[in-house]
């Protein structure tokens, strides 16, 4: 059998232990490791491998930030901040036509920006809003639908711990991944909200009543806020001003989390040591996965399936949107299956070589040339005034510079090779947030919606199946909203500078 | 064994913290102008070896690990623990190889005497607290292994299922 062959079958082979239900990392570490030995003859390189690869990836600085960011999480719920949360967005929210349901989601759209998991939002913000949701009078299966739904904001709102290891496989700035995610986070919370208007106009008997409260109490309300957004503040807009590294503001999180939470007086002793154990699991999770796909991947690219396959599907002329679609619809389908982080670190390092050689033709080099040439102006470099109104005219034209007229103006940074590491750049930060949202969307997709059984697990009294009823209108707002996504760049795009 | 892996989470769990705790510092030691801890990322990077290394125990012991458990959910019970005392098996295994080769990288670092590029510690240092947590993530893993063999002999659960 072929390198190629071993590389190619390794694929179902790994699925199939997955589905015997081989923990995830096990099972990639195990086909890497077996892969390795059919390739090389022999077990000498995987266990050579192993002399240090644990060690470095465990030691890994840009990974640093996942146990950081889970502890923050942990910390905030200490700090009673979900509950100050839902109950702020309750007293805006709470008294429209399935208003309760909405400040659950809104609640989710906050916490997620502090949480970086799905699972743990839902879970989280399911203990705070599902009892105050059901004394409201709202539905078992409307409840529970829209807290598993509410849950998916926190993967997509920055911080995001997928974001960080997407980041890191397709070695993309932090960053940027957070900045363009900031729109299509709002979006999804806003999607949400519409869904559940129109579920409220739909099943009125399935929504309470509440009664409005004055501006004092939701100032009041907002007041006991402030801390999570004085935290997400400075976690977020200082990684963005890059007054410090992503790793570095998710210390800064962890510990303005901790003191909240140690002068709202929710941490103890006994606390703390749950959060370590909490944080605990989770990293040993994350980690055992990183290193099981770190294992794998690396056996993948010696069989050279990643770049077969790419080169195959660039041969085939196909048209960048149809591969696309057909990549997104097989994450919606395993989505069902796996937890996001999983999906990312098993078929990322197979499908970005693909995406990478897709022509989006997001910026054109006309594009490129106008904005450095504004930055040069704007930068105060003296330029003739003629030639700058000549370059500017056959910009506006839609011309590209002659090589005179750049030499003339001293233009730089705008060969071919920086206009396709742009592009580049740009294709994979949006691909990288497609991916997410799609991936969150299986989370809450019936029969199988991981989600789902995590907040109808909460209500004994609600049946499984009238959380799918409710959960459909999320999944259809969730569809409405990839396909806006995928028609319109610019959406995600607009914040990230190039 | 509990009391090993919960002791290993709060000892992970305080390193970590203080990892936070002084990457905190450098950052406001740089914004103050007195400059940012020297090599504070080395620091960091060792640290979270022994951390996610004793982090790995208590995941170990409570089924931590992510799975897709949709499609043997409809076996039945007695298939269910022979399946997860066979994966169980074959964990505590890898995690006894991935320790015995970690003692032979610790051992190769040690003889090379390899000192890290800004602080100049020496490398096996963060090789060695790493290997306290492979230690325990194996002595877990076996235990673990030799409940749920057990469990099959006996014909029911002896360890108790994770919640969530």
């Amino acid at each position: 059998m072929s390198d190629l062959a071993i590389g190619a079958l390794s694929f179902p082979a790994l699925l199939l232990l997955i589905f015997a239900r081989v923990p995830i990392g096990l099972a990639m570490f195990l086909t890497g490791a077996v892969g390795l030995v059919l390739v090389t003859g022999d077990w000498s390189l995987p266990l050579a491998r192993l002399k240090s690869e644990t060690y470095t990836t465990f030691s890994n600085y840009s990974l640093s930030i996942v146990p950081m960011f889970l502890l923050m999480g942990y910390f905030a719920t200490l700090g009673g901040m979900s509950q100050a949360l839902f109950k702020a967005a309750e007293g805006f929210l709470g008294h429209r036509k399935g208003g309760v349901a909405m400040a659950a989601v809104g609640a989710c759209a906050g916490f997620g920006a502090i949480c970086g998991s799905s699972l743990a939002t839902a879970a989280t913000m399911g203990r705070v809003a599902l009892p105050e949701l059901r004394r409201h009078g709202y539905a078992g299966g409307f409840s529970t639908a829209t807290l598993a739904a509410g849950g998916t904001l926190g993967i997509l709102i920055p911080p995001s711990v997928v974001l960080v290891i997407y980041a890191i496989l397709t070695e993309q700035n932090i960053a940027k991944l957070f900045l363009a995610a900031f729109i299509p986070g709002a979006l999804a919370a806003l999607g949400y909200m519409l869904a559940i208007a129109i579920y409220a106009r739909l099943h009125p008997d399935e929504v309470g009543v509440k009664a409005r409260v004055g501006w004092g109490t939701r100032l009041r309300l907002l007041a006991a806020v402030w801390p999570v957004l004085a935290v997400f503040a400075l976690v977020v807009g200082g990684i963005y001003a890059g007054w410090f590294t992503p790793t570095e503001g998710a210390a800064v999180g962890a510990l303005g989390t901790g003191l909240i939470a140690m002068v709202q007086g929710g941490l103890t002793w006994a606390t703390l040591g749950e959060s370590f154990r909490s944080t605990a699991r989770a990293t040993g999770m994350i980690f055992f996965i990183v290193l099981g796909a770190a294992f794998y991947n690396g056996f993948l690219a010696l069989t050279q399936v990643p770049q077969e396959a790419a080169a195959w599907v660039g041969g085939q002329g196909f048209a960048p949107y149809t591969v696309l679609i057909v990549i997104l619809i097989f994450y919606l389908l395993l989505g069902c299956l796996m937890d996001s982080l999983s999906m990312i670190l098993l078929t990322v390092p197979i499908f970005w070589p693909v995406v990478q050689g897709l022509d989006f033709g997001f910026v054109t080099m006309v594009e490129l040339q106008s904005a450095r040439l504004e930055a040069l102006v704007a930068s105060g470099a003296e330029i003739a005034a003629g030639t700058l109104v000549e370059a500017r005219g056959m910009l506006a034209a839609g011309e590209e510079l002659t090589r005179e007229l750049r030499r003339e103006l001293g233009l730089r940074g705008v060969s071919n090779g920086v206009l396709a590491r742009i592009n580049t750049e740009q294709v994979a930060i949006w691909f990288g947030i497609m991916v997410l949202i799609v991936v969150e969307v299986g989370l809450i997709t019936p029969p199988v919606g991981m989600n789902l059984f995590v907040i109808n697990a909460m209500d004994r009294a609600t049946p499984i199946t009238a959380t799918y009823r409710a959960v459909l209108y999320f999944v259809a707002s969730d569809l409405i909203r990839v396909a806006i996504l995928l028609a319109f760049p610019v959406i995600t795009l607009i914040l990230v500078p190039w | 064994m509990d009391r090993l892996a919960r002791a290993m989470a709060w000892l992970g769990g305080l390193v970590l913290t203080g990892l936070i705790v002084m990457t905190c510092l450098s950052v406001l030691g740089r914004g103050i102008g007195l400059g940012p801890i020297e090599g504070d990322f080395e620091i960091v990077e060792a640290g979270m070896a022994f951390v996610i290394f004793a982090f790995l125990p208590i995941c170990q012991l409570t089924a931590g690990h992510a799975t897709v458990d949709v499609f043997t959910n409809g076996l039945p019970g007695g298939a269910q623990r022979g399946l997860r005392a066979g994966i169980d098996v074959v964990f505590a295994a890898v995690l006894i190889v991935i320790a015995v080769q970690l003692w032979a990288g610790l051992m190769s670092k040690f003889a090379s005497g390899q000192v890290s590029f800004i602080l100049g510690f020496p490398v096996w240092w963060g090789y060695a607290g790493a290997m306290l947590g492979a230690l325990a993530s194996s002595a877990v893993a076996i235990y673990v292994a030799v409940l749920r063999v057990a469990g099959v002999a006996l014909g029911r659960d002896l360890l108790p299922e994770p919640e969530g």
